[in-house]
């Protein structure tokens, strides 16, 4: 990787050039060094696997310029990046694919100029993780299937069910290791100060099965240094496979549900977290439409993020675009009280003559719930990219409410469903409709008389229904909460179980029984 | 060594990047096998909101990966890859070579480990194997793009102006209109495949496409579509629209203005009520381009099936495991027949895949009967069965993903008209908007762009929000009349793997009729 004094220099020398250019009215320069290094885990019982399927990297930098041009049609912003070249050589390129590819945005206001908010995180990355070796990837790795290995070993309950032979019953243990590795510059005219961020994560998220049996159980970690990462993503997905044995199916009907963390970022990233995006908002397709500083959900839910937490897992110091990051109020007790922006749709929405019709309240009266902490360059499954623009990506989400414990919300349904981990979880009719399916695909158990009863069998139960019925139906939120991580989603959940009334289940798939 | 990054670098380094992977097996002594894979793209696109520029780019792309399989007693693989530059181009060498090396290092770190674990954990680690590769014809070819207007000539100001006026179009069909997007891109990549092996393939092609969203608020509802046009052609393939055998789309302004017609229309339009019963529907061939691609294409790629994807992409119902699947087994109706064909024209097109197989059909089903699946050497090798050339990245730094290329529900003979006209009550289910599908893609949910009541063969009312449900198999037996009007529709965003790559291809079918449950609003 390159060093974050290199990009520093980069950046200092490619804005004092930028200056240097006539036409050019304002601009910006961001350089970023990332790493990402990924090993895919693959163990099956049943068939011939290696464990540790691919350990692999993907690696960029490079430098990004974002400029604002004086033209005789009028003002232009551009952007062009230029990979493996940070020098002034690489930043006039950049500069010459922005000027190329400028445009006459009328909604263009300007670049971002300081929010006035002070920058909370500085040197909170791992050395360690920025230079992790090759051998030390793979062993990452392996240690994560060594635990769900030895977990499946010492299971007296699988001894029962084998008769001998583990292998027979088809363990599965798949997932990853994944670390992230980034570095970043930026300055521009407005905030000419180099800034520069230096993030890693690594994490790691497991499936295990016992497919004989058709159990499936989830693991997962996250850490920001590589001390505190271990086995127990394996071990904890192949105990809940183990204890997932034996599961039954679940009629047509609607039930009371406790959604486990899993669950709860699943709903969260899929349909929640796209609606209070002010870009959204913009497009009239959020189903919150009109609904800023009104009750959108049950008054037991609150949810913010806050992307300078110290010690959270997604966690700058600074946005893509310079700014501090910082918390933002988006769900306070049921009402709608912020949404995640960056610099421009913060812009453009005061602009916009439809912005009160959208919101539901005059933008200029709000512009406390609309303040830029979340442009990111989030691109690729990770990494803040030189050759992206800056777009709304979300960071540390924590979702709270009226802290009930995990026995509490189970007495409070009494009888019901608890869904550990819900798949495929889309806004099917459009996201501004609300309406949204997935199919429960583990970790999940029937609550009877206030307690966990029998396993559900994965795969056998799809959900039908709406987020709005969803939010408005939460009866109980818990005091726990987990780091949650999504396929191919920049942000983590911190994620608590949550009780929801009148949730529509259809079974499915009965055919299976059979095959 | 030239200054700029053009496709023509692949011509000016296939020589030294062959020589270089050939000399890694006599270099690095636990060597097995390695490939290596550079790709550049030059590309331009731009995009529109609501009749105003937002953005527009030239540039290029340019990448390369590896894979090493290595080890001492036992072997398994490594990868690498990495984004290059134009300042890049006088080092290349020196970086290949180094990515060589890390893959390798990363290889025989996992053989040790594997060897290791293999000691160390007992009866459960015997399923731990030597990563092979089955045998495959071993090629040295180049493939030229096809296209009538080349990328490269194209003005990006063309571009500009092009979206910019669709985009207006589109705000001009109605005051219902809230937003809309429309963007267009073209470009040109060439990729170099050379293997220890001593494959050496310079595979060229041409990409454009089109895209639009709209979002209009009627008297009904508020509606948001989406839909996508493109080919493996010039600029040509937006501008006029495309006109083959089975690929007829129209250019990127009529299309949109369509979508935004039919967004207006479905926004004064009542939602369609779910069924409690499975109901006869038939089926447009856009709405079995996604069906086909969620419960035929997907459960039929052999990662699934092994259960690679166990954590993220998810499984396939077809394979319990080596002994006891579906294969040979009836799974549909004898008339319900797909396959996936990577030498047919359209989105997912290529000769060979990113591990020099060459491309083939591979037939899925056969008259109802599963017969197998999209594999990878890797995989071919653990089924006993024949490499039919299904390995392919996004990028060439990305590690290849058992993929769709143009994979289809098979034509049949029955006029399409008269298919809908033989139903004394059902629903015509129109154009494909979203879906949800099980783990092991047993069962499917998917919304449709429109819903069409038929009353004794006639179309009726006009129905949002609908869309299907059913158990896979359940649906694949139900099918009992297939159109011949054969149909492939480009899908540019299908994710799958870690980290998720989103790779294009073509989907399609022809107009079917069976029976599923409706889905309505919530």
């Amino acid at each position: 990787m390159i060093t974050l004094a290199r990009l520093r220099k980069s950046v200092d020398e490619g804005l004092a050039y930028l200056r240097t250019v006539d036409d050019i009215e304002e601009a910006e320069v961001f350089a970023a060094s990332n790493g990402q290094l990924l090993t895919r885990l693959n163990y099956t019982s049943h068939i011939p696997c290696n464990g540790v399927e691919e350990p692999k990297s993907s690696e960029s930098y490079g430098i990004g310029v974002q400029a604002v041009f004086r033209t005789a049609e009028g003002r232009k912003i551009g952007f062009g990046s230029e990979s493996s070249d940070i020098s002034i050589e690489g930043v006039k390129e950049a500069l010459a694919k922005a000027r190329k590819g400028a445009v006459l945005d009328p909604e263009f206001v300007s670049l971002a100029r300081p929010s006035g908010e002070k920058r909370a995180l500085r040197r909170y990355h791992d050395p360690r993780l920025m230079r992790l070796a090759d051998g030390e990837l793979v062993g990452c790795g392996w240690e994560v299937v060594g635990g769900a290995l030895r977990t499946f070993q010492a299971s007296e309950a699988l001894i029962d069910l084998a008769s001998g032979d583990l292998r027979a019953l088809g363990l599965i243990v798949g997932g990853d290791v994944t670390i992230l590795q980034e570095r970043i510059a930026v300055a521009s005219y407005a905030m000419p100060e180099v800034q520069t961020d230096e993030s890693s994560v690594i994490l790691s998220f497991v499936t295990s099965m016992v497919e004989r049996e058709g159990s499936k159980g989830s693991g997962w970690a996250a850490a920001t240094r590589l001390a505190a990462f271990g086995d127990e993503a394996g071990r904890e997905a192949a105990g809940n496979a183990v204890q997932a044995i034996g599961g039954v199916r679940v009629k047509d009907g609607e039930y009371r549900v406790v959604f486990g963390p899993q669950a709860v970022m699943d709903l969260m990233v899929n349909l929640v977290m796209p609606s209070v995006n002010l870009g959204t908002f913009y497009a009239a397709a959020s189903p919150f439409m009109g609904k800023l500083g009104k009750q959108i959900a049950s008054e037991k839910l609150s949810i913010y993020d806050d992307g300078a937490a110290v010690g959270l897992i997604g966690s700058k110091g600074i946005t893509c675009e310079g700014l501090p990051t910082g918390r933002s109020e988006l769900i306070r007790d049921g009402v709608l009280t912020g949404l995640l922006t960056n610099y421009y749709e913060g812009q453009r929405i005061l602009g916009d003559p439809m912005g009160r019709e959208k919101l539901g309240v005059d933008p200029g009266d709000y512009r406390a719930a609309m303040v830029p902490r979340n442009g990111f360059r989030f691109a690729r499954g990770g990494g803040r990219n030189f050759d992206s623009q800056p777009g709304i990506f979300a960071t540390n989400v924590i979702v709270e409410g009226d802290d009930r414990s995990r026995e509490e919300l189970l007495r409070q349904v009494s009888d019901g469903l608890y869904l550990g981990r819900i798949w495929y979880t889309y806004p099917v009719n459009g996201l501004r409709a609300g309406d949204f399916t997935c199919t429960v695909v583990g970790d999940s158990y029937i609550i009877r008389d206030g307690r966990l009863a029998e396993p559900i069998r994965a795969n056998a139960i799809r959900l039908n229904d709406s987020i709005h019925n969803v939010l408005q139906g939460i009866i109980g939120v818990g005091r726990e909460r987990r780091p949650t991580l999504a396929w191919a989603a920049d942000e983590i959940v911190y994620a608590p179980e949550m009780a929801v009334e009148k949730v529509g289940v259809q079974e499915i798939a009965g055919f299976m029984e059979q095959v | 060594m030239p200054a700029k990054v053009t496709t023509d670098v692949i011509s000016q380094v296939r020589e030294m990047a062959c020589e270089l992977v050939r000399r890694s097996s006599r270099r690095l002594r636990h060597l097995r096998y390695c490939d290596l894979r550079i790709e550049v793209g030059e590309g331009k696109g731009a995009a529109a909101e609501n009749g105003m520029d937002k953005l527009s780019s030239e540039d290029y792309g340019f990448s390369f990966g590896v894979r090493a399989i290595a080890g001492e007693k036992m072997a398994a693989a490594g990868y690498f890859g990495q984004q290059l530059g134009a300042a890049d181009l006088p080092r290349l060498q020196r970086v290949l070579r180094a990515g060589i090396d890390h893959a390798y290092e990363r290889a025989l770190a996992s053989a040790q480990s594997k060897a290791l674990a293999r000691e160390r954990l007992g009866p459960l680690a015997e399923a731990l194997h030597d990563t092979e590769l089955a045998p495959i014809e071993v090629c040295q070819d180049s493939v030229p793009p096809q296209y009538q207007i080349d990328p490269r000539s194209l003005s990006l100001d063309e571009i500009v102006r092009y979206v910019r006026e669709i985009s207006k179009g589109v705000q001009g069909v109605g005051q219902q209109v809230m937003y809309n997007h429309v963007g267009a891109s073209t470009a040109l990549s060439r990729q170099l495949f050379c293997s220890s092996e001593g494959a050496n393939i310079d595979q060229s092609w041409a990409m454009t496409g089109g895209v639009c969203f709209v979002v209009a608020v009627g008297k009904e509802a508020a509606q948001e579509l989406y839909d996508f046009v493109g080919h493996q052609r010039g600029w040509e393939a937006i501008s006029q629209g495309v006109d083959e055998e089975h690929i007829q789309r129209p250019d990127l302004r009529t299309f949109s203005l369509d979508l935004a017609k039919d967004t207006v229309a479905l926004a004064n339009s009542r939602p369609l009520k779910a069924s409690d019963k499975d109901v006869v529907v038939v089926t447009d061939p856009h709405y079995n381009a996604l069906l086909v691609h969620e419960i035929i294409g997907h459960p039929t790629e052999a990662d699934r099936a092994l259960k690679m994807e166990t954590g993220y992409a998810g499984r396939s119902w077809l394979l319990k495991d080596l002994a006891e699947n579906q294969l040979g087994k009836r799974v549909g109706s004898e008339v319900l027949t797909a396959f996936t064909d990577a030498t047919l024209s359209g989105f997912g097109h290529y000769l060979y895949d990113d591990e020099g197989t060459p491309a083939r059909r591979v037939v899925h089903v056969d008259k109802g009967i599963f017969f197998g699946f999209m594999n990878s050497r890797q995989t071919a090798a653990l089924l006993g069965a024949e490499p039919n050339g299904s390995y392919k990245a996004t990028d060439a730094s990305l590690v290849p993903l058992i993929r769709m290329s143009n994979t289809c529900f098979a034509g049949g003979d029955r006029d399409p008209q008269d298919v809908i006209r033989e139903v004394e009550h059902g629903y015509y289910v129109v154009g494909h908007r979203i879906p949800s599908i099980a783990e092991q893609r047993e069962n499917f949910r998917i919304t449709a762009m429109k819903v069409y009541e038929i009353r004794n063969g006639e179309l009726g009312e006009m129905f949002r929000d609908g869309g299907l449900t059913s158990d896979s198999r359940d649906y694949f037996m139900s099918i009992d009349a297939v159109g011949n009007d054969f149909r492939l529709f480009p899908i540019p965003n299908c994710g799958k793997g870690a980290p998720m790559q989103t790779k294009r291809m073509s989907n399609g079918g022809p107009t079917m009729r069976g029976r599923a449950k409706l889905t309505g609003a919530a």
